[in-house]
């Protein structure tokens, strides 16, 4: 049968050219894929199988050409020499393919193991990250609190009334707050930069032996009193209580101590005491006083009429006149006291009582070698309630004092002070042998002294203590041995009721 | 499915060999150094040719089924290109068959444009029968055509997915 060759050649022409192009335009994409996903082994087996098929293609379409070219040319007899090789390579081409395509399944298989690993890894990644986020949370938590804790720890430790202070092993100071900074009287950078040890703040050093060696044993201290001893010499009174920390990790050894001043409380808690003690001496005088001042008076009043009768034993009575008369001023003085004599009390200028101690004293001749400085309060009068004479008693007293615990040479110093309280301060300074710290609490007691034997009543600072008391005012001594003492009344201000 | 597949994949894999070897035994011929080719052997390994990648391609179909992938259109496609293929190898084994193998047709060209169909039994329906045949690319392009297809929505299908990925 004869049939039209032109369908038959423009399919086998067009096709070949169509499956060529088809073919690279498979390739592009499977390269495509390969491209998005390199460990993807299904993309990888596309890929191969798409290069199969250009091969395939390739090979195919040019044999077809091929052949429909020499044919139309009248070479048949050259297509079937070469068409041999042509249908070869084609057919290796498309079996190449099929081998390819075969291994789908092999490809799936990896491919699932590739996509399980990697999904394992990303569950991992993601579990990581999760807990990646919540230690950071954590973190920030814990930090949060860390945070507020230091700030509370710091606020307790800046703002603390009782000092803070932090040793190392040797005992060195590596923080003190600033109450501690106030109570020792040293710089922090003097503490700490010098590294200063906390056993020099002790005015006893075998009193920190005795607590070192305490904390030592015991690991801690508890309200151990003591005395502080500050630059400028004042000594302060204080009770430690310490431990040892082994620090967070157990292996930095220091100190933590807390120190409070205990010095104004105690102070009051001698003044109470020596004020309770001194009343019921008063108490005991006034009695004493008033049991001895009547007979005494019997006596004396007996003894001045026998004298004025001409008598043998006019002497003798002389002398027990004498005595009687002492008595009667002991007696007196008792009283004084006790408080319970009885004095007129009027405006008193301080400042002019003062004054006038100061002249009558320097006429004396004790205080030829003593210079006697006067620096008064200026400005308003200092006037209080009171009885001058008494008032001008307890100065002479005082100074007197002064000028004895000089030896006859020195300075004394008499000021007196109007504090913004209302209160008047008259202080008697002097620079002598200053008075010892066992007798320091019994000095206003009555008939206590330290002179010798027929030098001193005793009396003349209980007196003046029992004036001042009964002035509604306050009596004060601070004395260092050898370097003075420094007494200090203070009396109510006087103003006139308006 | 996917199991049976992958049955009848081993199975064929051990009959081969197995029937080769019981072939050899039960078979013998004589053993010459080099063995001669008769002219039909090219013909009869480009038809085994077609057959393996029919094969091929039926394994195809069934393996992308089996793996759930032809609910993905581009999978689909795939399957669509692996059955224009498997029509396309079974035209040309057929054509091959007539031409190659029975040599029941034969083809001369006349002038340009004009040939002659010779079928040995002067069959004019056998004639067209192998004229259809021969318009072959009309099978193989599609089934190229299918592919590239499939293969564009795989890759669309990826770049949506990685789209996704990359969207917080």
């Amino acid at each position: 049968m004869i049939f039209s060759s032109i369908p038959i050649l423009m399919v086998d022409v067009l096709g070949s050219v169509a499956m060529v192009v088809i073919a690279l335009l498979s390739l592009y994409k499977a390269t495509k894929l390969r491209e998005m996903d390199p460990d993807n082994a299904v993309f990888l087996y596309l890929l191969w199988i798409c290069v199969g098929f250009t091969i395939f293609a390739l090979s195919r379409s040019f044999g077809h050409i091929l052949k429909q070219f020499l044919i139309m040319t009248t070479n048949t007899e050259t297509w079937h020499a070469i068409s041999s090789y042509s249908g070869s390579v084609n057919t290796v081409s498309f079996m190449l393919v099929g081998l390819i395509t075969l291994f789908f399944n092999q490809n799936w298989k990896i491919n699932e193991k590739i996509l399980t690993g990697r999904k394992k890894l990303e569950d991992t990644h993601i579990k990581l990250m999760d807990l990646n986020q919540t230690l950071e949370q954590k973190v920030i938590e814990r930090t949060e609190r860390l945070t507020s804790s230091e700030h509370k720890c710091r606020r307790i430790f800046e703002q603390s009334l009782d000092t803070i202070m932090v040793t190392d092993s040797e005992f060195k100071i590596m923080e003190i707050n600033p109450a501690g900074i106030a109570l020792t009287g040293y710089s922090r950078d003097e503490m700490i930069m010098k590294k200063m040890r906390a056993g020099s703040f002790f005015a006893d050093p075998s009193e920190w032996e005795r607590i070192s060696d305490l904390i030592g044993s015991k690991e801690y201290i508890l309200n151990e009193e003591t005395e502080f001893l500050r630059p400028d010499n004042e000594s302060l009174l204080v009770l430690i209580t310490g431990g040892i920390d082994y620090g967070a990790f157990g292996c930095a050894k220091s100190y933590h101590f807390i120190i409070k001043n205990v010095n104004e409380k105690r102070q009051m808690e001698q003044q109470i005491a020596q004020a309770d003690k001194l009343a019921a001496l008063g108490e005991l005088s006034a009695g004493v006083a008033h049991e001895i001042n009547n007979p005494l008076g019997i006596i004396l009043g007996y003894t001045q009429l026998l004298l004025k009768e001409e008598s043998k034993h006019k002497d003798d009575l002389k002398i027990i006149e004498k005595h009687a008369q002492n008595c009667k001023a002991v007696v007196s003085d008792l009283l004084s006291f006790s408080r319970k004599g009885s004095s007129e009390m009027g405006i008193v200028d301080i400042n002019k009582v003062v004054d006038g101690v100061i002249k009558f004293l320097s006429n004396h001749s004790d205080f030829r070698n003593i210079k006697m400085t006067l620096n008064p309060h200026t400005g308003d009068r200092l006037n209080i309630l009171g009885n001058e004479q008494e008032l001008a008693q307890v100065i002479i007293n005082l100074v007197i004092n002064a000028c004895h615990a000089l030896d006859g040479k020195g300075n004394i110093d008499i000021a007196t002070e109007k504090t913004k309280q209302g209160k008047i301060l008259i202080i008697v300074k002097d620079n002598g042998k200053g008075v010892e710290k066992k007798n320091l609490s019994r000095i206003f007691d009555p008939f206590f002294t330290t002179k010798p034997v027929g030098q001193g009543t005793g009396l003349g600072l209980s007196v003046g203590y029992g004036i001042i008391k009964r002035h509604r005012g306050d009596i004060s001594v601070k004395s260092s041995e050898g370097k003075g003492s420094i007494f200090t009344i203070t009396l109510p201000f006087y103003r006139k009721k308006t | 499915m996917p199991k049976k597949n992958l049955y009848s994949q081993r199975l064929f894999l051990k009959f081969i060999p197995m029937m080769t070897i019981a072939g050899l035994i039960l078979l013998p011929v004589d053993g010459y150094a080099t063995q001669l080719h008769a002219s039909s052997e090219g013909i009869i390994t480009h038809q085994m040719g077609h057959l393996f990648f029919l094969f091929s391609m039926v394994a195809l179909i069934f393996t992308v089924t089996g793996k759930g992938l032809d609910q993905q259109k581009g999978w689909r496609l795939i399957q669509y290109s692996a059955f224009f293929f498997i029509l396309w190898n079974l035209d040309a084994i057929t054509a091959h068959f007539f031409d190659n193998q029975i040599h029941a047709v034969k083809i001369e060209n006349i002038s340009f444009g004009k040939m002659r169909v010779i079928t040995s039994n002067n069959s004019s329906v056998l004639a067209w029968f192998y004229y259809v045949l021969k318009l072959d690319h009309l099978l193989c392009v599609p089934a190229m055509l299918f592919l590239y297809r499939g293969l564009s929505n795989i890759v669309h299908d990826q770049r949506q997915m990685m789209a996704k990925k990359d969207t917080p």
